[in-house]
């Protein structure tokens, strides 16, 4: 990128306006439905609307003091921190080991990943919905298939059974993302300058030294952002949740989009949903701050 | 004893041959530079040496063991690659120390080989600072440094100095050349510069389509060139080629019908017809007030272009139906369009075969 | 001997003492030979196979599925390969009208897609050129994309239902394009960046105006990444489910919500899922199969340059 100082003084007043004319379209509709809500969200927490009743008077911070003893809102951040912690490593890995397998030469190797990419554009509700076709457990072909590992027949209820539900819903998670982890990843490794794993060769080191020392440090900024943009989006997983269990059994899958999207389109409370929904914006604030400078991707 | 020995070495990528069988032994201590243009399979060569490449056929040995089949770690070598293949996130010193580290050395070695490597080539103040705080100069020696601490049996370099602007290459030309002194290793040194590799090189190796065209001292390169490929490549400015027929028992008649007299018996042996005459431009002189020497021919040409380069200037004039330079002192160079005497030294000419490009 | 010279020899003992090759205790790891290496490649292709095997099967399945009778789907145990191509379930959503859902989703996506790719190329040559706001505007911009759609639909919904516009086209386009310009402005930045400024320098000195440099110079130059961004945003919006959830009824219902229509407490219409899903997907496999090389530029939010 050009130093911005050397390019400061070309720009003329004339270009500004024209700029600025330029941005305002954007600018005015990102305020519109990016500042707004937040604006408008913060206010109503600090009022009392339920369903029932609408009061716009201030209740100071009666609703966040109701945050800290609403024990189905923080067993829903805990689901969600399950999902992530287990489907966010495993993603990353299953990625990496594909992207290896499939970095040297292969016959047909560009078939395999113009098909790998697939499960990665559909959208996550037809995956949800795919994974539920696939998980019945009378019509649906995984348990057949478990039926045949087992030796007897397998009457597994994926969607229901407490300790089935999240390995099926990771399951549906890890098959649509793993390949977006492994494009990503191929991309990254294929780009490693040749001639500084062919140093180390020649320098001695084995395929772990040279993976730790000379090809981590080389794909790590992109890895970074593969995990960042695939961490965000599974701190607010919502659709194959939402098509696969809908949260339960129960609140058991609960994830804490799911819970707003409950609270504030089932239940109706208003108030209550806005405190949530700024409790949410700062847990991902929190976290993306942290992230971004632990990885080293503040530029 | 031979260091490097090399039989009959295969190399293709597909269908794609870029070393075509190639048998070269390289002595112990020796400087050998692998010389010719882009696409000619130096560089693969010497990939396949360092064990980067797979060998489709023949052999290699180094220091007297069969290296064919074995890792480049295990090959006894260090490599300066053309971009340097730095570790843009390790310091110098890590990266000067990443070999001996990869092989395990206790810490206090390391220390000590990289401080002896970072006096040898002034690195000392850079130590700590990373690659991108460093100038292209800078980057080469630490680069140069990472082969060096390795103290390998066999130095492996491609084009080191390619990336380097005109006066720093000349400087570390310098400074590769007195390194190979002061180490007494064997350096394999690939390179597209002929400059380059007259003045590196105890032995150069020319390679043209995957063949050794031919190897030999720079002088003898220089002065007994065997084909009209390494006449035209060793050497600068280039060789004139100059179209002649053999005139049997007068000497060579270029094609506007002007005779060239030899020294009898120059032409025994040659059977009449067309040949090329290999010409250097330094052999070409403008013609004094005392008549040629036997063997030196004395022609009137006229001086078409002409471009100084300061003590020198490099006239060029039409002859035989080709362009023909010539380097003069700036001081005897005549005007542009002037008509002037040239002695060409024909006893220092090479004859060449037009068919078979090589020289008779 | 120079120091340098006798470092060079005591040096070559000690590189001897790690290489077991010289102590001659073991011999040296050797490349492999011919025969190993076909067996290593054939390993990986079955390994290529296996893995591409298990990632498709879902899409199979998915497919077999629109195409079953409904004796097939309800037969014990699955059938693994329907016996005829039977149309009938495609049928269905056409003949009840179900199809509009697809047809809605286009709509909503083509258009929102076109506006947010204007809009969001003129705001990012902005950013890029004239460097309005500085890094701190552009970074706000992404961070809009950082936001929980459940979070920001909430107030939305709020604001529509104040307006009118739950349940419109104009408000589902209005949100699609400002929920896609932070992505259309952060890619075409990237892509407008790459475009040497001499291009545009030399058109203003052959008397072209500001507007003419972004139709004749910008937007040629940048034509590739315009697709290939646009082809992104189209995805998205087209499979939103969020907004789409919360913000339509009756009239402007989307594909993916409607699918939801067809999950049951008990008894699920697996036909009509399977077969509007197929609907919904194979555009997007069609959309997805023209980007190539910059796929994975789109994919990664710039990280990896194409």
């Amino acid at each position: 990128m050009r130093p911005a100082a050397l390019d400061a003084p070309r720009i003329r007043a004339s270009d500004r306006r024209f700029g600025l004319l330029l941005l305002a379209p954007s600018v005015l509709l990102l305020l519109l439905v990016g500042l707004f809500p937040l604006v408008y969200t913060l206010v109503v927490s600090f009022q009392q609307i339920t369903l029932f009743e609408v009061d716009t008077s201030f209740a100071g911070l009666a609703n966040y003091r109701m945050l800290l003893s609403d024990e189905r809102l923080w067993e829903s951040l805990l689901h969600t921190a399950i999902l992530f912690s287990i489907a966010l490593p495993l993603e990353l890995a299953l990625g990496l080991a594909m992207a290896q397998l499939f970095l040297e030469r292969l016959p047909g190797r560009q078939i395999f990943i113009a098909l790998l990419v697939l499960p990665t554009v559909i959208a996550p509700l037809v995956a949800g919905a795919v994974w539920r076709l696939l998980l019945d457990h009378r019509y649906g072909p995984v348990n057949q298939i478990v039926g045949w590992l087992w030796g007897e027949e397998a009457v597994l209820l994926w969607t229901v059974n407490p300790l089935l539900v999240y390995p099926a819903i990771l399951m549906a998670e890890v098959w649509q993302w793993t390949p977006f982890m492994f494009l990503i990843l191929l991309a990254a490794l294929t780009n490693v300058d040749r001639s500084l794993t062919e140093a180390a060769e020649i320098d001695g080191a084995g395929f772990w030294l040279t993976f730790r020392k000379v090809v981590l440090p080389a794909i790590w900024p992109v890895m970074a952002v593969a995990l960042l943009i695939r961490g965000l989006d599974l701190a607010r997983i919502f659709d194959v949740v939402y098509a696969l269990t809908g949260g339960g059994p129960g609140t058991m899958t609960e994830t804490i989009s799911i819970y707003t999207y409950v609270l504030g389109f089932r239940q109706f409370e208003t108030s209550y949903t806005g405190a949530i929904a700024f409790l949410v914006i700062a847990i991902l604030t929190v976290l993306v701050v942290g992230a971004v400078k632990r990885m080293g991707l503040a530029r | 004893m031979a260091d490097l020995a090399i039989r009959a070495l295969k190399k293709s990528y597909g269908a794609t041959p870029a070393v075509r069988g190639v048998d070269l032994t390289i002595p112990a201590g020796e400087f050998a530079v692998l010389v010719g243009p882009s696409g000619c399979g130096k560089s693969t060569l010497l990939r396949t040496i360092a064990g980067l490449e797979e060998a489709d056929g023949g052999s290699i040995e180094i220091g007297g063991r069969v290296a064919t089949d074995l890792r480049p770690k295990d090959r006894d070598i260090a490599m300066v690659f053309q971009n340097y293949a730095l570790y843009p996130y390790l310091t110098v010193f890590e990266n000067v120390a990443f070999g001996l580290r990869a092989r395990k050395l206790p810490d206090a070695e390391v220390r000590k080989r990289v401080g002896r490597a970072a006096e040898m080539l002034g690195l000392g103040p850079l130590l700590e600072r990373y690659p991108r705080q460093l100038s292209g100069g800078q980057r080469q020696r630490v680069a140069i440094g990472r082969a060096i601490v390795r103290d390998a049996r066999l130095f492996l370099f491609d084009e080191p100095l390619s990336n380097l602007d005109a006066q720093l290459r000349d400087e570390m030309r310098g400074e590769l050349k007195r390194l190979h002194q002061e180490l007494g290793k064997t350096f394999m040194y690939v390179t597209h510069d002929q400059t380059e590799a007259m003045t590196l090189a105890d032995r150069i190796v020319v390679l043209k389509d995957g063949l050794i065209e031919q190897q030999g001292s720079p002088l003898d390169l220089y002065e007994r060139p065997r084909t009209r490929f390494v006449a035209g490549f060793i050497g600068s400015p280039q060789m004139n080629f100059i179209p002649a027929e053999v005139a049997p028992g007068r000497g060579l008649r270029l094609s506007d019908g002007r005779e060239l007299p030899l020294k009898a018996g120059r032409l025994a042996g040659i059977a009449p017809g067309a040949v090329l005459i290999g010409l250097r431009p330094t052999h070409i002189a403008r013609a004094g007030a005392q008549p040629p020497a036997t063997g030196v021919a004395r022609l009137s040409v006229r001086a078409d272009l002409i471009q100084p380069t300061g003590a020198r200037a490099y006239v060029s004039f039409r002859l035989g139906g080709v362009e023909t330079t010539t380097e003069l002192e700036a001081r005897e160079a005549p005007r542009l369009g002037e008509e002037f005497a040239v002695d060409l030294d024909l006893d220092r000419a090479v004859l060449i075969d037009p068919q078979t490009d090589r020289v008779i | 001997m120079t120091e340098a010279g006798v470092h060079a020899r005591t040096g070559t003992e000690a590189a001897a003492v790690p290489s077991p090759a010289a102590a001659g205790i073991e011999r040296p790891a050797r490349r492999l030979r011919p025969r190993r290496r076909t067996v290593v490649l054939a390993l990986r292709l079955l390994a290529a196979i296996l893995v591409t095997v298990v990632f498709l099967f879902p899409i199979y399945w998915l497919a077999i599925m629109a195409f079953k009778t409904a004796d097939e789907i309800f037969a014990y145990p699955p059938v693994w390969w329907p016996g005829s191509l039977n149309l009938s379930n495609f049928a269905v959503l056409f003949r009840d009208g179900d199809w509009e859902t697809v047809r809605n989703s286009l709509v909503l996506a083509t258009s929102s897609t076109a506006i947010a790719m204007v809009l969001g190329t003129f705001a990012a040559y902005a950013l890029e050129r004239f460097r309005i706001g500085g890094e701190n505007l552009a970074v706000w911009i992404i961070s809009q994309r950082m936001l929980p759609p459940v979070v920001i639909v909430f107030p939305i919904f709020l604001l529509y239902v104040a307006l009118g516009w739950v349940d419109t086209f104009h408000g589902m386009i209005v949100l699609y394009v400002a929920f896609s310009l932070p992505y259309v402005i952060w890619m075409m930045r990237g892509y407008i960046h790459d475009i040497p400024i001499e291009l545009e320098e030399s058109a203003e000195l052959d008397g072209c105006s500001r507007w003419q440099i972004l139709w004749r110079v910008v937007f040629p130059m940048a034509r590739t990444g315009l697709f290939a961004t646009a082809v992104f945003t189209f995805v998205f919006v087209w499979n939103d489910f969020v907004f789409a959830l919360v913000l339509t009824r009756t009239e402007v219902v989307t594909y993916t919500v409607q699918v939801t229509h067809y999950f049951g407490g008990q008894s699920n219409f697996w036909a009509k899922i399977a077969a509007m899903s197929m609907l919904g997907t194979l555009p997007v496999f069609f959309a997805v199969a023209t980007l190539q090389r910059y796929f994975v530029r789109g994919l990664s939010m710039g990280a990896v340059k194409g």
